[in-house]
């Protein structure tokens, strides 16, 4: 039996998941992350709801952190973390179903998202990332969500948007130097063969690659790929080879919130130009390859120091070949990458 | 084929020439920390060709002379399967020499000076794109030297490289190597300098993305074009079209068409990145930068009663004196205009940062060359160096290297003021450096290099090191007639009188001694870099600026 922020409770492995317990501590986070692009990559919009826990004793209620980024011709729209959420958001992990839509904005009205959202396929199973020493993040995956409605970003008001992406939810608890950085992406295939507008994408690729900073045989990752909305495969770790190449350029990083830009944020490293993945295990073997085209660093405060935890979103073209189950697997689709790393203890 | 796109055949000693001349201009750090390891070494290398060269260090730069060396101290024969150890970037690394295919002979100490020395050229020279096509040159001119290395990488399992590794236990990491260099779409290249890709994890090992390999080299040449010419952009764009053409703007663009190397836009840009900005952010103040430098060049040239600039007439002599000061006026309340448009950019504490520092970098500019104009007005020169430093530092220090970096890094959100001062002793040793051989250069007659009429510092009575130095060692005999020659105005002096002084220098060594000071101070510079600048991360900006600490010490002279 541990005691955490006074409270005792019954330890059998890592603490949560994500039943509705209470946030009792400041390294205690959940979030429900929304991504989605465009089928020609046009428009992109990533949500992320997140909860921090309050300070023991302090009789403060959890903080609640919200940040939205919409990305359209025009380039990059943020809102502080301080975006306005109404209603109670969809979420495939919500019962009851709270309704489709999504609306989230700023006061000054871009960006600003009001999107009715429909799953087209089922979550994965939920995956852990155990670190340090108590300390894990846990999370569960589902790639195929179809968004339609308006959004606005730096460019206008984009009514009648049609999008299709992914959405997540996680819960656990840690401080961002211990969880050291990730790597993680999708691929919904939206070409041609995608099908109806309601129907789930033919094929979709969730990769995921959490690396804490030691040891260095400790990271948590794997990739899965759906077919038609049911989770077809899941590459565990081991079998997983992961290459970046390239530098993105610094002009084509923007900073967010924009308040991160003002306050002497330290610089971090470049973001990768390309990035390969390659799985293979028994019959099955596919090759992720994602250009960086474009990137928002969202700038994360850190509990144990002065360097954030930046999460940098990546957009640009996505390709998957391989083949699974038996079936050749071919996809080209605009996809999303984070880059996530960079915190340090002082 | 040839390495320099001319005719006749490429052979080894072509490929080290090309390739310490490429580096002296693009990455003058890795010449410097080449020549720093073979100190007073004398190399011979003999290439499995036939040919040979003799390869020494002077004053920071490397010197390559093509031919049979003359008494070297230290001998080393390449065969052909040897080069693949300098040459080879297609394939991946050979940790080993081959037996019997290289002999390097000489005394143990210069044996391992040699050995660092190409180590070090081999590895860093071998990230520079430009460095890369004089290899590539070789390589497809001799494809036998390759063969053994090459049948042993696996082919890529389709042109693009996309199709599944199946059969061929491809990993991420061989496709990378295999799409080298890598292109953003629309064919922009991610930098000038080519990194290896990196594996992040192989089911084993994990590595951060965030843990890049240090950037310790840049691509000068390249990066000082693109930026001189971003800036011009932003400078063209900042001189509104509109009336009186003729009398005023027009004249206003005559000077910054005359385009300089692209010096103090690259300091701004790249300390912008450095400090983990945009270097987009800092382009506009980069272009109110040279707006303001264009606007002293005018009033400076009139108070100078110089005759040339950029090697053009300058523009009193060409318009009159009212039209030109009235357009240097106009250049400075646009460079004004420039700065404070960084608002809708920047926002207001980041532009009142960079205010700050303008006008900082205005003040000091103004006393320097009160300072100077005074001494001349009296006649006087001052015996010690120190004090042209001093002067060298307020006139041209600032506003040459000291200002464009503190307001790249303003222009990046960097307000800590130790931060911002951390630049400041660097770049004014090399700042001052950098001025030192500009006064030698003219007094070398290079009009092209310098721009400026020949010997027109002397004709204006600039005070220089050189005439310092010369006043400072002249013997009683020589100062009777000096002294009175350098109290005459301008319009006084004759080019004969100039010619005079000049012949005086060379007799008392003060051009080389100016040269030896200059190397002295850059080397300052460039110590207080390493030791001041410490905190700033390993970036491609941080490479820019160290390059251009070095490119005091090899720029040609």
């Amino acid at each position: 039996m541990t005691t955490r922020g006074g409270a005792a409770e019954v330890r059998l492995g890592p603490s949560g998941p994500y039943p509705s317990a209470p946030l009792t501590h400041p390294l205690d986070r959940r979030w429900l992350h929304y991504a989605f692009r465009s089928p020609d990559g046009a428009l992109s919009v990533i949500a992320n709801l997140s909860v921090l826990g309050a300070s023991p004793g302090s009789g403060s209620r959890p903080q609640e952190m919200s940040i939205l980024l919409v990305h359209d011709e025009a380039g990059w729209a943020s809102s502080q973390f301080n975006a306005a959420v109404t209603g109670v958001p969809w979420s495939a992990f919500r019962l009851p179903d709270p309704g489709p839509r999504l609306r989230v904005g700023t006061p000054r009205g871009a960006p600003s998202v009001d999107l009715d959202l429909t799953r087209t396929g089922r979550a994965c199973t939920s995956q852990c990332a155990p670190f340090a020493v108590d300390e894990h993040l846990r999370w569960q995956s589902e790639p195929g969500v179809r968004a339609r409605g308006t959004l606005t970003g730096a460019g206008g008001r984009h009514a009648g948007s049609s999008l299709v992406g992914y959405h997540e939810r996680v819960r656990g608890h840690w401080a961002w130097p211990h969880l050291g950085g990730w790597v993680f992406g999708f691929v919904n295939a939206t070409g041609a063969d995608a099908g109806s507008p309601a129907a789930p994408p033919p094929f979709a690729v969730v990769f995921t690659l959490i690396q804490p900073p030691h040891p260095a045989d400790a990271p948590t990752g794997s990739v899965m790929v759906w077919r038609h909305g049911r989770l077809l495969r899941h590459f565990p770790r081991r079998t997983l080879h992961v290459g970046v190449s390239g530098r993105l350029p610094r002009d084509l990083v923007d900073t967010a919130p924009p308040l991160a830009a003002t306050l002497g944020t330290a610089p971090t490293a470049h973001v990768p130009g390309r990035l390969r993945i390659t799985a293979a295990s028994g019959d099955d073997d596919l090759t992720i390859d994602v250009t960086s085209v474009t990137a928002c660093r969202i700038v994360n405060p850190n509990e144990l120091g002065m360097h954030g935890f930046s999460v940098h979103e990546v957009l640009g073209p996505g390709r998957v070949v391989g083949r699974v189950g038996g079936e050749d697997v071919e996809v080209e689709a605009p996809a999303v990458v984070e880059f996530a790393g960079g915190a340090d203890v002082d | 084929m040839s390495t320099d796109g001319g005719p006749g055949p490429v052979t080894g000693a072509h490929v080290l020439a090309a390739t310490v001349a490429a580096l002296a201009a693009r990455a003058p750090a890795i010449v410097a920390a080449a020549a720093a390891e073979l100190g007073e070494v004398v190399l011979g290398l003999h290439f499995g060709d036939g040919t040979s060269s003799q390869l020494t260090a002077a004053r920071g730069h490397l010197v390559v002379a093509e031919g049979a060396p003359r008494s070297p101290d230290v001998e080393a024969w390449f065969d052909a399967r040897a080069m693949n150890l300098v040459f080879d970037l297609a394939n991946r690394p050979v940790d080993e020499v081959m037996p019997h295919s290289l002999d390097v002979r000489g005394g143990r100490e210069q044996v391992l000076a040699v050995w660092r020395t190409l180590r070090l050229l081999g590895q860093r020279a071998s990230g520079l794109r430009a460095v890369q096509e004089v290899w590539r040159g070789y390589r497809e001119a001799h494809p036998g030297l390759w063969g053994s290395v090459a049948a042993q990488a696996p082919e890529p399992p389709s042109p693009d490289g996309l199709r599944p590794p199946r059969g061929t236990s491809w990993t991420a990491l061989d496709y990378l190597d295999a799409r080298r260099p890598h292109l953003l779409p629309g064919g922009i290249t991610d930098g000038t300098v080519a990194d290896h890709p990196r594996v992040l994890w192989d089911g084993r090992t994990s590595r951060g993305w965030w843990e890049e390999g240090r950037v310790w080299d840049a691509d000068l040449l390249t990066v000082m074009l693109r930026c001189r010419d971003r800036v011009a952009e932003e400078m063209d764009r900042l001189i509104p079209d509109r009336s009186p053409k003729t009398s005023l703007y027009d004249l206003m663009r005559a000077y910054p068409a005359r385009q300089g190397k692209g010096l103090r836009p690259t300091l701004t840009v790249a300390a912008c990145a450095a400090f983990g900005g945009r270097p987009e952010d800092a382009v506009r103040v980069a272009a109110a930068l040279e707006l303001f430098h264009n606007g002293f060049l005018v009033h400076d040239d009139v108070a100078d009663e110089s005759t040339h600039r950029r090697g053009r007439p300058t523009l009193h002599e060409r318009h009159g004196v009212g039209l030109a000061v009235n357009a240097g006026d106009g250049l400075n309340l646009l460079a004004i205009d420039g700065v404070l448009s960084n608002l809708e950019t920047l926002g207001l504490a980041r532009t009142l940062g960079l205010i700050h520092e303008v006008l900082h970098m205005c003040r000091e500019t103004v006393e320097g060359q009160a300072i100077e104009l005074e001494w001349i007005r009296r006649g006087f020169i001052p015996r010690p160096d120190a004090a042209y430093y001093r002067m060298s530092t307020k006139k041209t220090g600032w506003y040459t290297c000291i200002s464009p970096c503190r307001l790249g890094a303003v222009a990046a959100g960097e307000c800590a003021p130790a931060r911002l001062d951390a630049l400041n002793e660097a770049f004014r040793w090399i700042g001052i450096a950098f001025q030192i051989q500009d006064d030698a250069l003219n007094l070398l007659g290079e009009e092209e290099l310098y721009g400026k009429e020949p010997l027109g510092d002397l004709l204006e009575g600039k005070r220089t090191v050189m005439l310092i130095h010369l006043m400072r060692e002249a013997a009683p005999a020589d100062r009777a007639w000096l002294e009175p020659l350098l109290g005459l105005t301008r319009a006084e002096r004759t080019q004969e009188a100039a010619e005079r002084i000049l012949d005086a220098m060379h007799r008392y060594g003060s051009i080389e001694y100016a040269l030896d000071v200059a190397d002295r101070l850059a080397h300052r510079g460039i110590r207080r870099f390493e030791t001041d600048l410490a905190f700033l991360p390993e970036n491609e900006g941080k490479g820019v600026l160290r390059q251009i600490a070095h490119y005091v010490t090899t720029r040609e002279l």
